[in-house]
């Protein structure tokens, strides 16, 4: 009898609860992964678009072997230069946007006013508005001309590299206007770890400098990981990027191949970064 | 009486270095604090960096505002860099008439607060199975919303425009405002995570004590659990507001041949007939002034959102933790 109306229980429990997950799972289904599947689908056809009906012609791998070997050049010329200047876009929006964070977790007198200003980029960052800005030069320092770095650059630094150091430099102010909402992110992680902790470490006559690497840093290792992985979602999904702009309608078929190699990488990127992730959480969780 | 002199000397002298040292303690004090993080320097050094980062975030704005009241002799003149001699308003008024401002606004605000408000609902209410109740495969279901999160959009996107052909919904709203229904739609899963982040850290006791007041599920959801998370409620609304406004990619995927488009989508028509009136030979110095007249008239309804909702917004960051 109790074994039953326990049973019962999380039966009804159960219940509850998919009726609550059940409109984002149906949406899940319909439009996310059905249209996963089929673009997977068409992606290893030739797909002719008539005005009454739509033609599939199977040609297996065809279209990724178009892309990767055959003609190569914009994964090659377009992908690899940008996958190189995210790698370095990267590292700068998370160590810009951790200092910005713990400097508007200070108490000073105007700390509202930069709040405001310093949540700024999240509203513009994400539009049209930005691309008017970056074609006005408004992203550019004007140091790189001043002090001819562009010059430097290329004498020392290895080809490859080269341009996309410069043509992160030159929108070094660019890569500040994306870090808004890691900005926040980091705010709102500082705020978890607890005053009383601080405290302490102070009472035992640990420096700023000390806390920060000793309190501060390993408490918000969760928040770097989160911050990285959404800086690399937001990147590699932006509307101007160069892959992303080749997927059109244009030729179904190849686009959709095109969008799985490009998942496919950025999935590599994420998966990498929860690996380093969970070993980091691990030595971190074993000096505890 | 010699020693006595001399002792006074020397306690002189003892004074005033003691006076001094005290003196440059209390400068000391004043420029580096007891704590380094208390000093006048410390706090020069981040005023220093605030103000600069501040400026790089305010300078185009300011770009904007000042470039769009210019006529054409402040255009022209040299020394005219920021600050225009008089104000003109004819590129507000010109920008307002190639946007079709009237129609367009009205379109964009009900577009994307529409979409800001079914997205609260439906992501809270995915937030908070995923955080507090129990359903078959939860893990599963788990994984794929991190999946969905990573998911760059592109990948389902052409599928997704001969999903809604299908339908019959190409040159409407509905691509936009149907998945927002059930929790997804733009960055949908993002505000999904941040509910659930939120709802799980509320204590276990809530849920219990509502129930044995007699609440079910869809009243203590309502009644007891939506309107506490307030905090990540306004995150939310702000964050989908501001993405859905500024969005170009759904919309010109979507609604490329509609008539009633949003603002962010008459902007780029804009911006391209612009560029083809300049390559038939048309140069003129106004364009820029119209670009950033009309890039303000766009900005111009966040910047008053964002500054009414900004307190609460703030205080919703705090507070939510925003994220696990």
């Amino acid at each position: 009898m109790k074994f039953s109306r326990k049973l019962e229980n999380t039966t009804l429990r159960k219940l509850e609860g998919s009726l609550f997950i059940a409109p984002w799972v149906f949406g899940f289904l319909v439009f996310v992964a059905f249209p996963l599947g089929y673009s997977l689908y068409m992606s290893f056809h030739q797909v002719k678009i008539t005005v009454s009906s739509v033609n599939y012609t199977f040609i297996g791998l065809n279209h990724y072997r178009e892309i990767l070997i055959a003609n190569g050049s914009l994964l090659y010329e377009e992908l690899f230069p940008f996958l190189r200047e995210s790698a370095m876009m990267i590292p700068i929006i998370l160590v810009f946007s951790l200092l910005v964070a713990i400097l508007l977790n200070l108490r000073f007198p105007g700390r509202t006013l930069f709040r405001v200003i310093f949540f700024l980029p999240v509203i513009f960052s994400s539009g049209q508005i930005v691309q008017e800005f970056i074609a006005q030069g408004e992203g550019s320092l004007s140091i790189m001309e001043t002090l001819r770095i562009d010059y430097y650059l290329q004498e020392y630094v290895p080809g490859a590299w080269a341009a996309p150091i410069e043509k992160v430099m030159s929108s070094f102010v660019l890569v500040l206007w994306y870090s808004g909402v890691q900005i926040l992110i980091f705010l709102a992680g500082r705020q978890t770890l607890p005053a009383s902790v601080y405290e302490a470490s102070r009472i035992d006559g640990s420096g700023p400098w000390n806390t920060f690497w000793k309190i501060t840093l390993p408490g918000l290792v969760p928040y770097i990981f989160l911050n990285l992985m959404y800086t690399v979602v937001d990147l590699f999904t932006f509307p101007s990027n160069p892959i992303v702009s080749r997927v059109n309608t244009s030729n179904y078929g190849s686009s959709s191949a095109l969008a799985w190699i490009y998942f496919t990488i950025i999935l590599t990127f994420v998966l990498v970064t929860l690996f380093i992730y969970s070993r980091v959480d691990k030595s971190l969780s074993g000096k505890r | 009486m010699k020693i006595v002199k001399r002792g006074n000397e020397t306690v002189a002298r003892l004074y005033s270095d003691d006076k001094l040292r005290r003196g440059l303690d209390a400068v000391k004090y004043r420029l580096l604090g007891a704590e380094i993080d208390k000093g006048l320097l410390f706090k020069l050094f981040v005023y220093v960096i605030l103000i600069n980062v501040a400026f790089i975030y305010i300078k185009p704005i300011l770009y904007m505002v000042t470039t769009m009241v210019k006529d054409a002799q402040n255009i022209l003149d040299p020394t005219v860099i920021w600050v225009p001699r008089t104000i003109f308003l004819g590129h507000l008024q010109h920008a307002s008439e190639m946007l079709n401002y009237g129609k367009s606004f009205l379109i964009s605000v009900s577009l994307a607060s529409s979409v800001a408000v079914l997205q609260v609902f439906s992501c809270a209410i995915a937030g908070y199975a995923f955080a507090r109740l129990d359903f078959p495969f939860k893990k599963v279901w788990g994984a794929l919303l991190l999946f969905t999160f990573i998911m760059p959009p592109q990948i389902t996107i052409l599928p997704s425009i001969m999903l809604f052909k299908e339908f019959g919904w190409l040159n409407t709203f509905l691509p936009m405002v149907v998945p927002a229904l059930f929790g997804h739609g733009l960055k949908g899963a993002m505000f999904v995570i941040i509910y659930r982040a939120f709802y799980s850290t509320l204590p276990k006791e809530l849920d219990e004590a509502a129930r044995m007041d007699g609440a079910g599920p869809f009243r203590m959801f309502f009644r007891v659990m939506f309107p506490i998370s307030r905090s990540a409620t306004v995150v939310v609304v702000l964050f989908s507001f501001v993405w859905n406004w500024n969005d170009f990619y759904f919309p010109s995927l979507f609604m490329f041949t509609a008539e009633n488009v949003p603002l962010s989508i008459t902007l780029a028509r804009m911006a391209g007939e612009m560029k083809l009136a300049e390559g038939a030979g048309e140069i003129t110095v106004y364009a820029e002034a119209i670009k950033m007249a009309a890039s303000f008239l766009i900005i111009m309804p966040l910047l008053v959102v964002y500054l009414f909702a900004q307190r609460w917004f703030i205080e919703g960051v705090e507070r939510t933790g925003l994220v696990e």
